[in-house]
């Protein structure tokens, strides 16, 4: 495949390593509560695979150097009350700033909210970023959902 | 005549170049604006021909009849199809089609034969006069379409200009270059650099979403984007749902296998080795069935440590790849 040179950065890993990356975690949710167990099938078992997937797939992503992935990690981290200390970029400032200033169009800004409220992180962004952020998060949910996909398919009995 | 020399050098399709420079001219005339009848009477007046002759003339090219009426005509007739002889070789560009435009409602008003929709009153002008006439309007009109072609040629470069500086962006400052005809004050600027540039993302994302290069307009292109999203999102929820009612049967495997990747992997004993030995082709299997026999091995065979440590050499060898 040529590699066309895109000065939007959004290259995303290979399958394996959403692959790995999710096993780990599912491993790890065993691992940790496997014994005192919310038994079959209940929907903190579902609640808790979910997540998995979802922090499994921001590491493999881009870990901290993505926008989406970095407040995906932060909320799942408050959730286990894990001390997760990032690095603050003063870029956040700007950007806030620019975003208040914008006069945008009204048709773009409608759907700009509506992205922002479904792509984690999204509220302090300008919207060009958060273009390049979505762009990175659906080519990553697509990987992850094909690995899912996958795992289920080799999983379920023939 | 350098006429019919910029006549020949614009000419780029083949078609055009004849080797009358009259039949060349009455060609583009008729190209563009066959003459409504109307008008006819104001030419047939000064050719003094008959008008079903005159017509045919500047209707049909190919006739080679007559080229005395032709060389009368081509005095005239060039000045018609010179702006509109600028309307074909530049119709892309609106700018130069102004300018051809004005140039021709000016001449209209100089009571100038050249306006090939002025009314019939210029009957009274003679030919000669008008031929003067127009080969002066013709001169002033080329030396100005020079001048419009230099500047089509730099809104082109601006414009190329306004490309590359798209391309830019990951430099801190962006120079964009105004286009012609649009404000150039700094807001207006960054308004116009912030447009392009989300407008360069939309159009990634475009090319990411499947079906999202048909639909015209930004609005549906957003929401075709946001319900993409949503879609995945909840195709996570049900394949977390449907995995979490298969997990059980491969709890154990999973731990072990997880732990002795990164656990001793270098104790390599007889058989692992043979397992590796016997599985290298796994390496370019595809996903699916990788995940698919990694975890179907439990299934089959006894569950020993060794077996489990050449499983987590496997997969570190097919990870190393």
């Amino acid at each position: 495949m040529a590699s066309a040179y895109n000065p939007i950065y959004t290259d995303v890993p290979e399958k394996d390593v959403f692959a790995l990356h999710f096993l780990q975690t599912l491993s790890n949710l065993r691992t940790q509560n496997s014994f005192s167990s919310p038994d079959n099938k209940t929907s903190d078992r579902v609640k808790k695979i979910k997540k998995a997937a979802y922090v499994s797939m921001a590491r493999a992503a881009g870990g901290t150097n993505r926008l989406w992935s970095r407040s995906l990690l932060h909320q799942a981290a408050k959730r286990n009350n894990k001390n997760v200390r990032f690095l603050r970029r003063k870029r956040r400032v700007t950007w806030l700033m620019r975003r208040r200033s914008n006069r945008g169009d009204p048709i773009e800004d409608v759907a700009a909210e509506r992205l922002r409220n479904l792509v984690p992180g999204g509220g302090g962004m300008e919207t060009s970023k958060l273009m390049e952020e979505t762009a990175h998060y659906i080519k990553c949910l697509s990987m992850q959902v094909k690995v899912m996909q996958c795992l289920v398919d080799g999983l379920s009995p023939k | 005549m350098d006429l019919t020399g910029e006549f020949r050098a614009r000419s780029d399709g083949g078609e055009r170049c004849r080797e009358a420079t009259g039949l060349e001219s009455l060609h583009l005339g008729d190209e563009s604006r066959p003459l409504p009848p109307d008008n006819v009477g104001g030419f047939t007046a000064l050719l003094e021909l008959p008008p079903t002759q005159a017509v045919n003339l500047l209707r049909f090219t190919d006739s080679p009849s007559s080229s005395s009426q032709a060389a009368a005509v081509t005095g005239i007739a060039p000045t018609p199809p010179l702006h509109s002889y600028g309307t074909l070789t530049f119709p892309s560009n609106s700018l130069l089609m102004e300018r051809a435009a004005r140039f021709s409602t000016e001449h209209q008003q100089n009571g100038n034969v050249s306006g090939t929709s002025s009314v019939p009153s210029n009957s009274s002008v003679k030919t000669e006069p008008a031929e003067t006439d127009s080969s002066q309007a013709v001169n002033s009109r080329s030396g100005k379409r020079k001048d419009s072609d230099k500047k089509a040629k730099s809104s082109t470069k601006k414009k190329k200009k306004n490309k590359s500086s798209e391309e830019n962006e990951k430099l801190p400052y962006v120079h964009v270059r105004a286009r012609r005809g649009q404000a150039t004050d700094s807001h207006s600027l960054a308004e116009r650099a912030r447009r392009e540039k989300i407008n360069a993302r939309m159009k990634l994302l475009q090319e990411l979403v499947p079906g999202c290069d048909k639909i015209q307009g930004t609005a549906l292109v957003l929401d075709e984007i946001i319900n993409h999203v949503q879609s995945l999102q909840r195709q996570v929820e049900m394949l977390s749902m449907r995995l979490a009612s298969v997990n059980p049967r491969i709890d154990f495997n999973l731990d072990t296998i997880l732990a002795s990747e990164n656990g001793s992997l270098m104790d390599g004993s007889f058989n692992g080795t043979a397992m590796q030995v016997a599985w290298p082709h796994q390496v370019t299997e595809t996903e699916q069935s990788y995940h698919h026999r990694q975890l179907q091995q439990p299934q089959q065979w006894p569950f020993d440590g060794l077996n489990q440590r050449a499983w987590g050499k496997e997969e570190d060898q097919d990870h190393g790849q």
